[in-house]
């Protein structure tokens, strides 16, 4: 999981388009998986750390929470439904997202493609 | 040059004592089909069955922007108004625009809130249709969201509602036409999305009004995409298993806007569908 955090930490902080759509998300995020805590600290929407856990001092706005099997399926180039969206996940009761929610939503589109960077067939890239 | 078959006009027609400004879109001859957008959206969610010659050779499709959507304008006073729309006020206006049209029992196809209106009208005003093609529609789902979030006035409501509905987009659309679908939300006005889903979140109406439906002298015909979050093939077929008669359809490769996302995949359900709304001429 750390490695594909790290490629996605440098896929984001190369892609111009989604550094420009991040450029006001400046906020810590738990992704936590099978129980794993990955702290990620944004800054003006580069990825600056990639902090693990388990950790009760750091703050964090949102969370994510789900399984590897999950992640793995979300990060298919045709994931299945369910799936294909972080929401979606929690629908198929994969996911749970926590703390504050409206800032994730006014980030979402962000944050959404942050999340599908280790899609190998990554659709962003063709706008980076 | 060459023009689109596509042509647009306008009309104005009188809904709850108020004049609403509507733009239509029109093409082919034959069976009328008047055709409803999705909340948030509007009538370019149906460019590419208004395009389709295989499907307009027989059939004439009319798709209208409803009131505060796409280039229907608010009505006068909006400017204080909070909009929410409600059953009683879609419902009227979906049945003045087919009377200003001077349509004569057409063929009802509505997506997502316009699937659930189809089906209002199919409980309560099933005479003045032919048949109807609910697509992405269902009896009711709560919202799991908040509605509010999509008008306030720190963030942009429509990058934030497209942001959202993405999640109902099937992975197998086209990426032109995920982010065509997406641009409409983007573009829809202050307010708007958040007072479709006040129609579409919270009025339980339907459910008891299903059985009332009668298939037939209307079919009914349920069109759901397996990606759809927001629908799912879980609600439709219980919608569908509620009301007599009706058929379902799931499309495994579509989402919650199939029309506009995956034009080509949706094409064939569309073309099924159409062909289902033919009633014997003796029942």
């Amino acid at each position: 999981m750390r490695a594909t955090l790290d490629r996605m930490q440098s896929r984001l902080n190369a892609s111009s388009y989604l550094l420009r759509l991040g450029r006001l998300f400046s906020e810590t995020v738990l992704l936590e998986v099978d129980g794993a805590e990955y702290y990620l600290t944004f800054r003006d929407g580069r990825l600056e750390q990639i902090a693990e856990g388990p950790s009760r001092k750091t703050p964090w706005r949102f969370a994510l929470r789900t399984d590897g099997e999950a992640l793995a399926q979300f990060w298919q180039p045709l994931p299945k439904p369910g799936f294909h969206d972080i929401f979606g996940l929690v629908k198929i009761g994969r996911g749970r997202i926590d703390g504050d929610i409206l800032c994730l939503v006014k980030n979402l589109r962000f944050f959404k493609d942050f999340m599908a960077l280790a899609r190998p067939e990554l659709k962003t890239e063709k706008l980076a | 040059m060459s023009f689109e078959p596509i042509t647009g006009r306008y009309l104005t027609v009188t809904v709850q004592g108020r004049r609403q400004r509507i733009f239509v879109e029109m093409a082919g001859e034959g069976t009328p089909v008047l055709c409803l957008h999705t909340a948030g959206a509007d009538t370019r969610q149906w460019r590419h069955i208004l395009n389709d010659a295989g499907l307009t050779k027989d059939h004439r499709f009319y798709a209208f922007d409803m009131p505060w959507h796409g280039k229907s304008l608010p009505p006068e006073g909006f400017q204080t108004e909070e909009y929410l729309l409600t059953t009683e006020a879609y419902i009227e206006t979906v049945l003045a625009v087919s009377r200003a049209l001077g349509l004569d029992r057409p063929i009802l196809a509505g997506c997502s809130m316009g699937g659930r209106i189809a089906l209002q009208l199919a409980a309560l005003h099933g005479e003045a249709f032919s048949g109807f093609i609910a697509i992405e529609a269902s009896d009711f789902q709560p919202a799991w969201y908040d509605i509010d979030w999509f008008h306030r006035p720190d963030a942009h409501g429509g990058e934030m509602g497209a942001a959202l509905v993405s999640a109902n987009i099937s992975t197998h659309a086209p990426e032109a036409e995920r982010w065509n679908t997406l641009w409409m939300f983007m573009q829809s006005g202050p307010g708007v999305f958040r007072g479709d889903l006040s129609f579409y979140t919270r009025d339980d109406s339907l459910i008891g009004r299903l059985a009332r439906i009668e298939t037939a002298r209307t079919p009914v015909h349920i069109l759901v995409g397996a990606y759809d979050l927001t629908c799912t093939p879980e609600d439709a077929r219980r919608t569908a298993a509620a009301i007599p008669g009706a058929t379902c359809t799931v499309m495994e490769e579509l989402g919650h806007f199939p029309m506009s996302e995956h034009p080509a995949a949706f094409r064939p359900f569309f073309a099924d569908a159409l062909a289902r709304m033919k009633v014997p001429a003796d029942v």
